[in-house]
This record gives structure tokens, sequence and C-alpha cells, in this order.
């Protein structure tokens, strides 16, 4: 993602009202004499992007619910309230079942748990519908919603990007590349 | 058969647009070349008029069906009616002759055909009266299949009457446009534009169609109606459904008529029924609910029967069994399948020696069929990403509940042919794929249709007669209880 260097991608980037903002502190400080201090800055938030933190255009891996919201594992959490889905979108507990919104296991009209659907790792389930093999690999952290978030990368040995664009490296590492994103809210305040 | 009602009332309503400006024109157009010798320019632009058309249409009643089933799925009760009104309302309308209002007064681009080659301009002429709603609309047809389409949300119905659709507008200007200037083309033209009727005629044709459509519509797949506003796990035989009511215990429903049983999970086959009485299964005629058979089967929780056999599924909590009986020799039970939890066995449900029952194993669902007489054991559904739910069996048809990510479906499978009965919401929510405040470039949502919150209903049991599906709905309440109704669909 950070090593993109696509004219589209900086002309996103450019476009943002914070990137603007940005540069022009850049500017005021390089003007101080801290030319070589302002250079290493960069805008913490990019909201030119469909995700806090992200940058650049490469799009969310394939989610139950649609934001690519995981646990520290990898595995989908719901973003609104990081509670755990399987691969259906539903809330489940610890073991897998599905619970209704107070967090109460589903029973059937016979007591017994509705039934369990698997729960899949984000990235790897990205890789297995497109037909390759995919797994988390490096990643940058931000500032969101108050708390630290750790923007990571799916990669994939692969040559295009989720929506299409061009394979960046990104923090992808052994050759591989950026597919798509993801990213683990921390509870570290910010 | 609806479909092709309704593929036919397309066709109809394609052909019914030839008496438009447009049409006329386009005879014109495509016949021209022709008049000056060009032949094959004239057969290429048919060909590609067609191709447009088809496209055009595909186009139209495709989409229209896809945001139908975006926005509510199919056979919805509310949906269903709406489509029988504006199909019979459209049918009277055309019978009576009644003006289309409003009238979209717009036509092809003339200069089109001037400017640019004669066989891509009738691709473009092609494409724009296969939409439909581009050009004047001669027929309440083409609103009236618009609006099925939309309330049906069936997007591969929508394509076929997209097609139909555009090969009734393309079949009378490819048929007579290579003799406009004389011959049978001529006549046939010269009939059109001089007699009146010859509209009529065919808005009398589109008249029966829609009618056909409407009376296809109400007589077809819909909630026929809630048997049970508490009921749940539905059995069958002959006319004859039995079900369990929560609270009261085992019900059967006989010409009309409903019994409660000395029992609960009741379950009906053959000439017999059976309950559970704490840990007592009782085997009755069905008729007469006289006792034939008394057995004990501690921690059976769900039972089934037929003329031969009886199946019962059993839990301790931490391991699921399903084990049959032969009738003729109930002290011998064949253990069918055992799981350990969270592995799981669902309801078992039998049709003469086939037994049936979903079987949730690891990350994998799936329907298994065992022929008990032979021993033969078969999978009939599998996925990982799809969960295949609560089956059961009428000579040789399936019925079987399909949860995906992004739909619940009855589904009835017989000859070959597998389709949905009954839609419902998903099961799960769906945000925006995107962080508030930010763009939606990069986002994805796992379904169409835009945020929503968690489904209400699930499809749980069921149970298959000769005309009628039935299926448990379990409502979900805030805190995650699940309350059952029990529906009959039509098949």
């Amino acid at each position: 993602m950070r090593e993109g260097s696509r004219l589209s991608d900086r002309l996103v980037l450019g476009t943002s009202r914070r990137g603007f903002l940005a540069r022009v502190g850049q500017a005021v400080l390089a003007a101080a004499g801290a030319g070589a201090v302002a250079g290493a800055l960069e805008t913490d938030d990019a909201d030119a992007f469909h995700i806090c933190g992200h940058t650049y255009t490469t799009g969310s891996c394939p989610h139950p619910t649609g934001i690519p919201r995981i646990d520290s594992r990898g595995y989908p959490l719901r973003a609104s309230d990081g509670e755990p889905v399987d691969d259906l979108g539903r809330r489940v507990d610890g073991q897998g079942y599905p619970v209704g919104e107070s967090g109460q296991r589903m029973l059937d009209p016979n007591g017994r748990p509705l039934p369990r659907a698997p729960r899949s790792r984000l990235c790897q389930a990205a890789g297995r519908r497109y037909g390759f093999h995919a797994e988390s690999q490096g990643s940058w952290y931000r500032c969101c919603d108050g708390h630290v978030r750790k923007l990571w990368d799916c990669c994939a040995f692969h040559r295009t990007r989720i929506n299409g664009d061009a394979a960046l490296t990104g923090y992808c590492y052994g050759g591989r590349n950026v597919f798509c994103v993801q990213y683990y809210q921390t509870n570290t305040p910010c | 058969m609806l479909t092709a009602a309704l593929c036919a009332t397309a066709l109809v309503a394609g052909i019914t647009g030839t008496w438009s400006p447009c049409g006329f024109s386009m005879v014109e157009t495509l016949g021209s070349a022709a008049q000056r010798g060009m032949r094959w320019t004239t057969r290429a632009a048919c060909a590609t008029f067609t191709l447009g058309a088809l496209a055009g249409g595909a186009l139209t009643f495709g989409t229209l069906a896809a945001l139908g089933h975006a926005a509510k799925g199919v056979g919805g009760p509310a949906a269903t009616g709406v489509a029988v009104a504006v199909a019979a309302l459209a049918a009277l309308g055309e019978a009576r002759g009644v003006r289309i209002v409003p009238q979209i007064r717009r036509q092809v681009p003339e200069p089109w055909r001037r400017r640019l080659p004669l066989p891509f301009a009738s691709a473009l002429y092609g494409a724009l009266l296969g939409l439909g709603f581009t050009t004047f609309v001669l027929t309440w047809a083409v609103w009236a299949l618009a609006a099925v389409s939309v309330a049906l949300g069936d997007t591969t119905a929508g394509l076929a009457i997209g097609v139909a659709f555009g090969v009734g507008r393309a079949l009378p200007v490819v048929a007579i446009a290579p003799s406009s200037w004389r011959g049978l083309g001529a006549r046939l033209l010269a009939t059109m534009a001089e007699h009146p009727a010859s509209l009529r005629l065919v808005r009398a044709a589109d008249a029966m169609c829609l009618a056909a459509c409407a009376v296809l519509l109400a007589a077809g797949p819909a909630y026929a109606a809630v048997v049970d506003s508490t009921g749940t796990d539905p059995s069958t035989a002959g006319a004859d459904v039995a079900w369990e009511r929560p609270g009261t215990g085992g019900v059967i429903s006989s010409g009309g008529l409903e019994t409660v049983l000395p029992g609960d999970i009741p379950a009906i086959g053959g000439a017999f029924v059976a309950w559970r009485n704490g840990s007592a299964v009782t085997v009755a005629i069905r008729a007469t609910l006289a006792p034939v058979l008394q057995f004990d089967a501690n921690g059976v929780d769900e039972l089934a029967i037929s003329q031969t056999w009886i199946a019962l599924r059993g839990t301790d909590g931490s391991r699921d069994t399903l084990d049959a009986r032969p009738l003729a020799s109930p002290q011998t039970a064949h253990r069918v399948i055992s799981v350990n939890a969270p592995d799981q066995i669902g309801r078992p449900m039998l049709d003469g020696d086939r037994l049936v029952f979903g079987l949730v194993h690891g990350k994998q669902t799936s329907i298994v069929s065992v022929d008990l007489a032979h021993g033969r054991r078969r999978t009939l559904r599998s996925g990982t990403n799809v969960q295949y739910l609560n089956p059961s069996l009428l000579s040789g048809a399936l019925l079987y509940v399909r949860v995906s990510r992004c739909a619940q479906e009855l589904r009835l499978a017989r000859r070959g042919r597998d389709h949905a009965l009954l839609r419902l919401e998903p099961v799960a929510a769906q945000d925006r794929g995107h962080d508030h405040g930010h763009t939606t470039q990069g986002s994805r949502q796992p379904c169409p249709g835009g945020p929503r919150p968690p489904g209400r209903r699930l499809l749980w049991t069921t149970a298959l007669a000769a005309n009628t599906a039935f299926v448990t709905i379990l409502g979900v309440a805030n805190n995650g209880a699940l309350t059952p109704s029990l529906l009959a669909v039509r098949r």
C-alpha cells in the first residue's frame, strides 16, 4: 500500500483535503528550516479512501458483513461492534454457534442450538474464493476511532489486486503482492 | 409454466411494438438496402438488429428482476399479489383497447441510418427498441411485464422475459424488411398500416397472454396460509398433516379437523402416526389413533415414520444418534449414524424405505439419503459456504432449506429441476462496506441491496405433500429467542 506509485493513487491522495492540509503543514515547517523533519511527515488519516487508516486504492477483502474488520488471528468481526461473525455473517459465540443480539445462543424449538457454519480467516478465504493461496503478511498502524488500528495486507502471488488494479508490493514479502486489505482494531487508545 | 406464459406475453408484446412509428421505420430502414439490390447488407442489418433487440430486452427486464430480487426476494404474498393485480389490469386494458397512458413520445435517432453503416446502426436501433421504454409503447403488456419482473424478483425469469421481448421486437422487422417494397413483406406492411384491426388483433392476443399470466401467478408458488402461528416440525401423509405445537404437544389435521395427540414430536407416514410420551414412543393407526406399537426410546427428540420404518433421532447433549427400526420388528434398531458434538444430525424424514436428514459435520453441511432396505447411502447436497438443512422427500421430490450469505431459500428439487419456492432475507446483517465519512472506492458488500439489520425470520423444518410444501419459520426476537410458525406453500 505505502509503496504504491500509481499515478491514480497519487492523484487520489492529492485530492484529499487532509492530504492538502498536511502538505501545507509540511511547507510551513520546511520554511522554518525543518525541511528534513517535514519531509518525513505524512498525514495520519486518509479519508479519501474507504476505511480509516487505509491509503491507496486496494479494495477490501470479501467479508461476511462488509467492512473488513478481523480479530488478531484473522477471523471476521462485525465492524460496528467487534462481535465475531461466521461466514454467513451471523454473530456467533466462542464455539461458533449463532447467537442473538443479546449474546444468547439461538435455540430451535427443541432447544438445540442452530447449526454452526464455518468461520474462516478472511485473507485465506479471499484466496480460496479467487483460486489461489493468500496469507496475511505485513501491516501498518494508524489511529482510528480513538484506537490504534492495524492495517493488514492480504498477500498472494498475484498480478492484480482484488479491485483489478495492478498489484503492489505494499507490506507483503517473499515475492507476494497485496491482493486486498483488512484491519484489526486494537484496544490501545490513541 | 408461469415463465413460459410470461415469455409468450413478452413475445407478443414485442410484436405489438411493430405498429409503432419506430417499428415501421425499422422495417423501412432495414429493407432499404435490399431495395437497392444490397441484399446482404439487409441480411446483416437484420442479424445485428436482432442481436441488439435481444440484448436490450435482456438488459431491461433482467435488471428490473434483479432490482426486485434485491429489494424483497421472490414468493412473498404482497409481491405476488401485486403481480397478479397488475397482470389482470393490463389484460383488461388490452382487451378493451385502452390507450397507453403515459405514452413515451420519443423515437430512435433518425440520423444514425444516414451517418452509420447500416448493420451498425441497426444494432443500435435494435438495442433501443429492445430496451422497451425508450420509444413509443403500444401495449400495456410492456408495463405489466416490467412490474411483474420487479414483483417476482426472479432474475432468470426476467432475462427470459427480456429475450422473448427482444425476439418479438425483431421477428416482424426481419421477416418483413427484406421484401418490404414488394411481395409478401409489402402486403403485410400495407395490412399493418391500413387495417387498425390488425393492431387490435395482436392486442387481444396480449390480453389473453396477460390473463393467463394472472391466473398462473395466482395459482403459482406463494404463501398459501399460516397453518399454525405457533406450529413447528411438520410431517405429511396423503392429505393429512401433523406438527408440534409447543406447550400443547402433537397435532394432526385431517380433513380440516384438528386433533391433539397424546404426546409430542408427532410424525405421520403411510397409514401410521407416531408420538412420544415421556420416553415411550407410540405408533398408532393414523385414521383411528389406535395404538399398534409402543417401545421405550430414551433421549429421542425427533421422529419420522413411513409404512415400513420408524426413524428416531436422539441426543444426550454431547452426541447425536439416528436409528431406524423396521415396523415389522421394532425391537431391532439399526444405527444409521452417530456424531459427537458440535457435529449435529438434523431432523429425519422418511418416504417408504428412503430416509433423509441434514448433517453438520465440521465445516460442511449436507443432506444425506439412506436406502434403509439396501443400506445404500448418498449425499444429495453438501457445502461449506452454503448450509443445506431440514430435507423432506416425497416420490423422488426433495424439499430442503438452503442458507447462503445472501438469501434463505425453500427449494424443491424434482426431475432434474431445482428451484426456489420461497426466498427470505439473509440471516445476517450487512454494513455499508466502508467507514462513515469515507469514500466507497475499494469497499465491498457481501450482498446487493445496501446496509441492513440482521434477518428476523429463519427457514427451518420442512414436509412435502403432493401439492403443498410445509415449512417452519422461526421468528427471531431481540434477545435471540426463536418463535416458530408453520406455513403452507403451494408447490
